[in-house]
């Protein structure tokens, strides 16, 4: 699959001598939906905005589709979708007069125009809205203006920065839904400090974390990597100290905890390996007589992934 | 083309659904109009020629105007679109600087040309309370305006460099304001300075004097040159300025 964007060695400075990206590569293949994983301030939306043409590079190489976004920026700009982290949009304009307005800035020619701005505007969900002023629309509703303004031009590639912050639930699950939509036909970039959020939508992560890129690979991947261990989740009619006597003598069992909740016994087993014990622990508990009303595999979830990444030294 | 014409649209747009125009507008006129009140009554009575009249009301009480005007005019152009961010949208739009600037400056240039317009009405009136008396020379009516547009835009182009330097509207207007009426009263050194060799430098690049010559109905091609190639300068150095975010490592 031909590369859609390249990144080598890419570093930002501030004035003042604060690295906001230091020696960062990636790649992104054309069609790929990608998450941008990271804490607040971890260099995300800097190297966004350098690949959205909106920053320059102090050093390192950024192409996209092949073109350099500083040599070729115009070129680039034409291609790209981007979506601010802010969102930031003529308030004084109604939408459909707006989203026209950026078609005629981005778009290839006004023929099209009318076309493409129905189509942004009903994959958004804005054709209710299209004669309201920007300004008097709700958060949400601005993230989608803000979303259709990406995609008004119809884009190879849509990067977009949060593109579902502050949103309530129901909006969250809409916009979750359209950029699935979307990656049918185009190679997204999404940034997100909420987890859920790119295991929801991406099939690839890239983790950033104080400006260096600490991960990048597929999202199944991501948690085998930074788990070692599979963990079990069983529920027993019997007595907390006899259930945690009884597990910790099986094989390969590295830890067990449990609590005892009314008559029933919880607990929560992690062996050395990553193999499936369920077997083991069901003929374990029917051995033993006991009534078994959970025997649960615990998927690892990103959310503990990122945690751990983070938090250790892995970044520093 | 279409794309510039489409910044262009937006920026004279967004003059008129925001007050700012109307206020400006307004304010203008109430003080070209008081002024014309006062040259029309006070002069006029004194016997002074179609000439003098408009000397006074172009080379006088419109420089009162401009002063006023142009930094309010410009102050939002980049400012604003900074504050609100949106400045990261229109730079992340495949259009040039240079088109963005350009539209920036003919939008707010043809606000300031549409705030003259109603000062056209003055001449006949004048005709009217002269009684027939004032002869309108139309060319000399023309060249007066030339110059007050001229010198317009060279001010409107530092306003909108003044502008690109700053997220915050106090400061884009004062500093503005404070460059403009710098010039115009560099423009007196030719009058007052001591030194005979700074009047002579000075002279063919007073403002003042332009406009007083212009006002004449005499349209000075090193004036237009000078204005001309001035407001194009601001307007390159705003361009590399705005895009020394993409360049600038």
């Amino acid at each position: 699959m031909p590369t859609m964007i390249e990144v080598q060695h890419l570093t930002k400075k501030y004035p003042g001598s604060v690295v906001a990206v230091e020696d960062v590569s990636f790649s992104v293949a054309s069609g790929e939906v990608v998450g941008f994983l990271g804490p607040n301030g971890a260099g995300k939306s800097t190297t966004m905005r350098i690949l959205a043409g909106y920053l320059s590079p102090t050093g390192g190489e950024v192409k996209v589709n092949g073109l350099d976004v500083v040599r070729n920026g115009l070129e680039v700009r034409k291609r790209l979708g981007y979506l601010p982290e802010t969102c930031p949009l003529y308030t004084d304009m109604r939408v459909s007069e707006y989203l026209r307005y950026r078609f005629d800035l981005k778009g290839p020619s006004r023929r099209h125009r009318r076309a493409g701005v129905e189509r942004a505007m009903e994959r958004c969900g804005l054709a209710d809205v299209q004669n309201r002023l920007i300004g008097q629309l709700s958060k949400g509703f601005r993230q989608r203006v803000g979303i259709a303004d990406a995609l008004v031009h119809n884009p190879d590639l849509l990067i977009l920065d949060e593109p579902t912050i502050g949103l309530d639930p129901n909006q969250i699950v809409q916009i979750r839904n359209l950029i699935r939509e979307l990656a049918v036909s185009h190679t997204i970039l999404i940034s997100s400090h909420i987890l859920s959020e790119i295991e929801a939508t991406c099939s690839r992560v890239i983790v950033m974390h104080k400006g260096k890129v600490l991960e990048s690979s597929p999202l199944n991947e991501l948690s085998h990597r930074w788990f070692s261990g599979s963990q079990l989740r069983v529920e027993v009619k019997a007595d907390a100290p006899e259930v945690e006597e009884t597990f910790r003598s099986l094989d390969d069992v590295k830890s067990v905890t449990v609590h005892q909740e009314d008559e029933w016994a919880c607990a929560e087993l992690t062996f050395v390996t990553d193999a499936d014990y369920r077997e083991e622990v069901f003929l374990c508990v029917q051995g033993r007589g006991w009534i078994l009303r959970e025997l649960m595999a615990k998927r690892h979830s990103l959310e503990e992934a990122f945690v751990n990444m983070t938090t250790g030294d892995a970044g520093s | 083309m279409n794309r510039f014409f489409a910044l262009w649209k937006r920026e004279v747009a967004s003059y008129f659904v925001s007050p700012v125009a109307y206020i400006l507008a307004t304010m203008f006129l109430v003080v070209m109009g008081v002024g014309f009140w006062f040259i029309a009554n006070v002069r006029l009575m004194s016997g002074a020629t179609f000439y003098e009249l408009l000397r006074a009301l172009f080379g006088g009480i419109g420089w009162v105007a401009v002063l006023m005007v142009i930094p309010v005019l410009s102050m939002r152009s980049f400012a604003e679109e900074k504050r609100s961010g949106t400045l990261e949208m229109l730079l992340t739009a495949p259009v040039r600087g240079g088109a963005v600037v350009l539209s920036k400056f003919l939008g707010i240039f043809v606000v300031y040309v549409m705030m003259w317009l109603p000062t056209l009405l003055y001449f006949p009136m004048l005709q009217h309370i002269s009684g027939g008396s004032v002869e309108i020379d139309v060319g000399a009516l023309a060249a007066a305006y030339l110059g007050v547009f001229l010198l317009g835009g060279f001010f409107l182009s530092i306003g909108l460099l003044c502008s690109a330097l700053t997220e915050n509207l106090i400061i884009a207007s004062i500093s503005s304001f404070a460059v403009i009426t710098l010039i115009f009263l560099a423009g007196f050194l030719p009058e007052v300075s001591p030194v005979p060799a700074l009047r002579r430098f000075t002279e063919p690049l007073s403002p003042i004097l332009h406009m007083l010559e212009f006002g004449r109905g005499v349209i000075d091609t090193r004036a237009v040159v000078l204005y001309v190639s001035s407001t194009l300068l601001m307007l390159t150095v705003t361009t590399r300025l705005l895009e020394s975010r993409r360049w600038r490592a």
